[in-house]
This record gives C-alpha cells, sequence and structure tokens, in this order.
C-alpha cells in the first residue's frame, strides 16, 4: 500500500466511524483516548524536570549555608508530620496548620466578599456612567497603587481589633481589580448589543439583566480571580503584623522558634491555597464566557 | 398622505470641524405593503436614513411620519433586522426572541412563547431553538433576526443589508425567504431594505431608491420595477424590462466601465 493509499483508507476508517459504526468508533475514541494520555503523561514528566532543578538548587543551597537551610529531605519530613495532626489546639500560641489555614482563609473570604459585593456596583457605575467615571476614577487611581498594609493603623483605630484590622486591608485589596475589570467590561459592551436595547425598547431593568451582566460577567470573573489572587498575598504579611491565627502568623512563629522547616512547608501550603483559588475561579471564568 | 412620510429630512452631526450634513433634501412616500430599496454606494448615508425611520436617530431638518405620526424614538411599528444580525451571543436562539417580544409586546407569558414558536417555526428554526448563536450559520443568524423582526408583528420591516454578509447560494434562498414570510403576512408589511446588490433590489422591490455619493448625499433617482409578482429569478433576468432597468442602475451607480477610462498609464 502507498502512503496515499493508507491516507484514503483513514479518511474512510473517520467517515464510518462517525456515522457510529459500532466497532470501529470504539477504535477511533481508544486512539483519541490513548493520545490524551501521552499529551498528560508528557507534561507531568516535564513539570517534574522543574520540580527536580528545583529541589537540586534547594539540596546545593542547603549545603552551600551549611545546613542553615534545611535539607529537602528534613522540611518533608516535618511537612508531612505537620500534615499528619492539622488540627490540633494546644492554646493561642500553638494550633494546627489546618486551623491556621482555615482562619486565614476565613479572614480573606470574608473581606474578599465585602470587597467584591462593594466593588462590583461601583464598577457598573464606573463603566455605564462618564459622571460615575469621573467621580471614581480619580479616587481608584489614588488609592490603587498603595500597598493594603498601609491600611493598618486605620483600620486598628476604627475597629480597635486587629482581627478586624485584618479583614479591613483585605477588603481594601480586593476592591481594585475588580472595579477596574468590571467597567471596563461594561464600558466596552459593543453599539450592537445596545442597539438592541434600543430597537426593542428593553427597560433599564432589561438592559442590566438581559444585555449588561451577561455581557460584563467574564470581566467581572477575572477581576474576583486577580482579586482573591492578590487578597492572598497580602494576608500572610497582615497576619505577620495582626499576630493571632493565621498562616501568616504561623510563618512569623515558626521564624522566631528557628524552624525554617516549618516557614518552608508554610510557603508550600500557601503555594497550593493561592493556586486552587485561581483554579476555582479560572473553572468559573470558563462557565460565564460566551463564544461570540 | 401616505402611510410612511419622509420629508425634507435632514441628518447632520456635530464634528470639531464644524456641521457635517450626512444627508439632505430626502423625500419619499411610501405606501402599506411596499418593498423600497435603497441603494447607493458606502458611506452615502443610507443607513442614516433607515435610522431615522428606525428611530434611532434624530433628524435634524424635515420630519418622519408614520401614519401621520411624527417618528421620535425606536418603536413596536417597527422591526429592524441588523446589518451584522445582533443576537445576543449568550442566550438561545429562543430566548433571543423571546426577550424582544416580552419587551414589547402587552400579553400573557403563555400567548408570548407561542408567538416566539410560531416565528421559530416559519423561519424552520424550530429545532435550532436551544442553540446559542455562535452555533449557527451566518443564514442561520439572519433567520434568526428575521423572526425577532417579525416576532413583534410590526406594520414596517427595515433590513440593514439584509443579506449582505452570507454567500450567494443561502443569498438566494434568504430573499426567497423574505419574500414567503412577506406572502404569508398578506403582503400588507412594508419592507424597507439597503442593500449594495442591484439584482436583489430589482428582484425583491417595487422601487428602487439611487442615493448620491456623500458628504450631503440625497436621492439620485427612484426607478419602479414593473415586474408582475411573484417574480421567477431566473425567467425575470431574461426580460427586456429587467436587463433595462439593470443597466440604467448601473449607470445610475457607475461612472466608468472600463479601465483604460481610469488611467493614463498605457498612453505612449
Amino acid at each position: 500500500m502507498t502512503d496515499t493509499e493508507t491516507l484514503t483508507a483513514d479518511i474512510e476508517t473517520k467517515g464510518v466511524s462517525k456515522e457510529s459504526n459500532g466497532g470501529e468508533t470504539t477504535n477511533y475514541k481508544r486512539k483519541a483516548f490513548f493520545s490524551n494520555v501521552l499529551k498528560y503523561a508528557k507534561s507531568i514528566f516535564f513539570a517534574c524536570v522543574g520540580l527536580f532543578l528545583c529541589g537540586g538548587l534547594w539540596e546545593w543551597l542547603s549545603s552551600y549555608t551549611e545546613g542553615d537551610l534545611p535539607t529537602p529531605a528534613a522540611t518533608f519530613t516535618v511537612f508531612f508530620e505537620m500534615l499528619s495532626d492539622p488540627f490540633y489546639d494546644y492554646g493561642p500560641n500553638d494550633k494546627g496548620i489546618g486551623l491556621q489555614l482555615g482562619s486565614s482563609i476565613g479572614r480573606v473570604l470574608l473581606g474578599f466578599s465585602i470587597g467584591s459585593v462593594i466593588a462590583i456596583p461601583i464598577g457598573i457605575l464606573m463603566g455605564a456612567s462618564n459622571i460615575g467615571k469621573q467621580i471614581f476614577y480619580p479616587i481608584v487611581q489614588l488609592l490603587k497603587p498603595v500597598s493594603p498594609l498601609a491600611w493598618f493603623p486605620i483600620g486598628l483605630v476604627v475597629f480597635k481589633d486587629s482581627d478586624m484590622a485584618t479583614i479591613f486591608i483585605i477588603f481594601i485589596t480586593s476592591l481594585w481589580s475588580t472595579l477596574i475589570n468590571t467597567a471596563f467590561g461594561v464600558g466596552s459592551i459593543p453599539q450592537d448589543h445596545k442597539n438592541v436595547a434600543k430597537a426593542f425598547g428593553f427597560s433599564k431593568m432589561r438592559y442590566l439583566r438581559k444585555i449588561l451582566i451577561p455581557y460584563a460577567l467574564p470581566h467581572i470573573i477575572t477581576g474576583l480571580r486577580l482579586s482573591i489572587g492578590v487578597a492572598w498575598l497580602v494576608i500572610v504579611a497582615g497576619e505577620m503584623l495582626s499576630g493571632g491565627a493565621g498562616i501568616g502568623f504561623f510563618v512569623w512563629d515558626s521564624w522566631n522558634a528557628l524552624s525554617l522547616e516549618r516557614v518552608i512547608s508554610a510557603i508550600l501550603i500557601i503555594g497550593i491555597v493561592g493556586l486552587l483559588f485561581d483554579k476555582l475561579f479560572t473553572l468559573i471564568e470558563n462557565k460565564v464566557s460566551y463564544k461570540a | 398622505m401616505s402611510y410612511l412620510e419622509i420629508k425634507n429630512l435632514e441628518i447632520s452631526f456635530p464634528t470639531p470641524k464644524g456641521k457635517y450634513i450626512a444627508v439632505r433634501d430626502i423625500n419619499l412616500s411610501i405606501e402599506k405593503g411596499e418593498i423600497i430599496s435603497i441603494i447607493g454606494h458606502s458611506g452615502c448615508g443610507k443607513s442614516t436614513i433607515m435610522n431615522a425611520i428606525a428611530g434611532m436617530n434624530t433628524p435634524t431638518g424635515g420630519s418622519v411620519e408614520l401614519m401621520g405620526k411624527t417618528i421620535k424614538g425606536p418603536g413596536p411599528d417597527r422591526g429592524i433586522v441588523f446589518q451584522n444580525y445582533s443576537l445576543l451571543p449568550w442566550m438561545s436562539v429562543y430566548q433571543n426572541i423571546y426577550q424582544a417580544v416580552d419587551a414589547v409586546m402587552d400579553c400573557s407569558k403563555k400567548e408570548k412563547q407561542e408567538i416566539v414558536l410560531q416565528n421559530l417555526e416559519m423561519v424552520n428554526l424550530m429545532q435550532h431553538k436551544d442553540k446559542l448563536p455562535g452555533q449557527l450559520s451566518g443564514g442561520m443568524k439572519q433567520r434568526v433576526a428575521i423572526a425577532r423582526a417579525f416576532a413583534i408583528n410590526p406594520g414596517v420591516l427595515l433590513l440593514d443589508e439584509p443579506f449582505g454578509a452570507l454567500d450567494a447560494l443561502t443569498k438566494g434562498t434568504m430573499q426567497l425567504e423574505l419574500l414567503k414570510l412577506w406572502n404569508l403576512s398578506g403582503r400588507d408589511k412594508t419592507i424597507i431594505m439597503i442593500t449594495h446588490d442591484i439584482e436583489e433590489a430589482i428582484f425583491l422591490s417595487d422601487r428602487i431608491v439611487v442615493m448620491n455619493d456623500g458628504p450631503a448625499a440625497t436621492i439620485k433617482e427612484i426607478e419602479h420595477v414593473h415586474l408582475a409578482r411573484p417574480r421567477n429569478k431566473i425567467e425575470i433576468v431574461k426580460t427586456p424590462e429587467y436587463i433595462e432597468l439593470r443597466d440604467r442602475l448601473l449607470h445610475l451607480l457607475t461612472d466608468k466601465f472600463s479601465i483604460e477610462d481610469m488611467g493614463m498609464v498605457y498612453k505612449k
């Protein structure tokens, strides 16, 4: 059989299998399945190469600092120890990693939720009305570049409570990306869509519910994803300031106890949680996006 | 008094360099049930006239009156099919039509659903009603847009280059489809259509409005099409009347017919 003949035969097989002819469809599906498995195996392999390089560098740094920086092996022993009993509670200064993580996530979600509930409507106002934009945009431009930690004293003064102050800085952090992305999404609604509303006499409410929000939703979710990412960055620093409980406090406390194994373990856990937040919002983003 | 009267219509836009007159001195009387094509070069203000009839822009001079009443804004008595279909991509075909019906019609929910289904049936899209616009072909999208415009049962149907983006075969089918819908409605819907296509204009219209070039464009000529309906697309092209009309329209729209007229490149 020449090459061309093989090719034709192949195409014909595919044609038949499309009409769902029992055996050949399974064959076709199996091929697709295996090529997928191969693809995943490849990407896992390359990810492992990266991790291996990272581990090598770590090992070298550890021997270079003559053991001041713990070795990967020592760190992972502590890491799994920490994970084996994550929820123990021996008083305010000695809690399991699960409890610390839980209180950090709780603060982030609370601050982030309040921030989003305020940022989305203001973002819509900024995107939909020129006056709204002129009122809010200068404030956003002025305050957005400020490190959220600078707000901590203000939170302390207002709430007289370090826990509330931490939630307050997360709230401030969560505003900007959501605000800007929402305003951008709403501001970029194409004239075509607006014309539909005009031509068919849509009420303000119908325009909001059926055109503005569905159009802007993917942008809003992107804003939320960026916001929660920054909020998760800031919580660690915030809790180092506030103390109490939380993953940031845990990092600082472990440093004071000179347990770098615990610090590095906490870094890994912070990374994993951040990754999961991002994945969650990417999932929602894909759900609400549409094909024009 | 005609059904739709355009009197001394002038539309201008303010620009940094001063007033830009898009169209001026437009006078046109349209009877109920007429099919009118507006034809002209790009940028000659065809869409501007259409938008004035739709009520999407306000005349700076003159007026547009429908049944004796000046048009002040969009209304359910006029249905619009936009050039690029303008379907909302996040809603199903059914919802795209339903939202328009729900916004315009004053009847029970059940009756509204009934209307949507009837119109989907009319354009043969019943089995695609739950699909999103992104899953449809260009011709299908155009049918949804037409069904949406028909569903609100307007007296006037405004079509802005409705078949411009379709391939020749689909275009032919859609033209027939439009005439079928017009016949089904007892030929009492007035259709005003913008087109670039001379043959399409002759095949569909009772009168063809030829515009001259902008800025400050106005009507150059109005041609009557006396071909009897129903028209057969293959038969009419052979009639002397068709050929004469097409030539006249071509002359009106084109100044030069041969490449030699255009340049002196080959002159020695």
